[in-house]
């Protein structure tokens, strides 16, 4: 029994890591090329307010972005392509931690029968006051 | 350009690679503990910790499986033990919040460490969140449930 556990453990490992590919992959490529293209300094320039009060670079707006709409691992593909301290990293991994796959979640949600605006509402009240709450603390201590 | 390119397939590629390392190696810990029915065992021994949260004794199953395996396989087994009858309103909708708030911690912080976050951290902030806004709902819950029961027990 241990080793047929052992066995679909693997198996479901192997999937998910093939799953995961297919989303950070074409993610980690488009952020890089874009990273390359004057845009990258727009969406910085632009988001540079707003990401500044978790104490982040202008272009992470595209990470928290993209972990609201897709899912964590699209998430995790542009932190990987863009360059950030660890602080910063552990910053948008809580705030993508609390809010991320809003679509897909609020979806499963809505089967339990829970108002899923209240849901989604927590989810980004709490990704902001984290994401600030970490951001400040951080670049305090470092 | 075709520095860019090469850049762009290296550095995804050795993503995954880092990714499949750690991935790989979880899910086999989670089947063996999803086999050899871990869960179930520890939620016997989690009664205080129910009481804490103000949920019933049957919702710690659900509750556990949504914290480790993830929100569809928790939301999965919620609605198998709802059908049994043995969830009320204000466990389901306990559970969704503290769900919503914290699930699939290992693999959701596990990830996030691969790529250089603090996973301590990670795990604890999402927990103890959790654990706070649950608490406060059933409070909440409790000081209008009497009305709210009464309420749909006259329909």
């Amino acid at each position: 029994m241990l080793l047929q556990s052992i066995k679909t453990g693997i198996k479901k490992g192997i999937e998910t890591t093939w799953m995961l590919a297919k989303i950070i992959v074409p993610v980690y490529i488009f952020v890089t090329i874009l990273k390359h293209t004057p845009v990258i300094g727009w969406i910085a320039d632009l988001f540079q307010p707003l990401m500044g009060l978790f104490e982040l670079p202008g272009e992470s707006v595209i990470v928290f972005v993209l972990g609201i709409l897709l899912d964590p691992y699209a998430a995790i593909g542009a932190i990987a392509a863009i360059s950030l301290t660890p602080m910063q990293i552990t910053t948008l991994a809580v705030m993508v931690g609390f809010c991320h796959s809003l679509f897909i979640e609020s979806a499963i949600v809505t089967r339990l029968g829970i108002n899923i605006f209240m849901a989604s509402g927590v989810r980004l009240g709490l990704a902001i006051v984290f994401g600030v709450l970490v951001g400040k603390v951080g670049a305090m201590l470092c | 350009m075709l520095a860019v390119i090469k850049e762009a397939f290296w550095g995804s590629l050795s993503s995954i690679k880092t990714i499949a390392i750690i991935l790989i190696p979880m899910m086999v810990v989670l089947q063996i503990a999803k086999d050899y029915q871990i869960l179930d065992k520890i939620s016997n021994s989690l009664w205080g910790f129910a009481r804490i949260l103000g949920i019933s004794k049957d919702a710690i199953f659900p509750l556990l499986v949504g914290i480790f395996f993830g929100i569809s396989y928790g939301a999965g087994v919620i609605i198998e033990t709802s059908k049994q009858g043995n969830l009320t309103k204000k466990d389901l909708l306990l559970l969704v919040i503290f769900l919503v708030t914290c699930h699939g911690i290992v693999e959701d912080t596990l990830i996030f460490v691969v790529i250089g976050a603090n996973g301590w951290l990670l795990v604890l902030l999402r927990t103890i969140v959790a654990i706070l806004i649950t608490m406060l709902l059933s409070r909440r819950l409790s000081a209008s449930e009497l009305g709210g029961i009464e309420g749909m027990e006259k329909k």
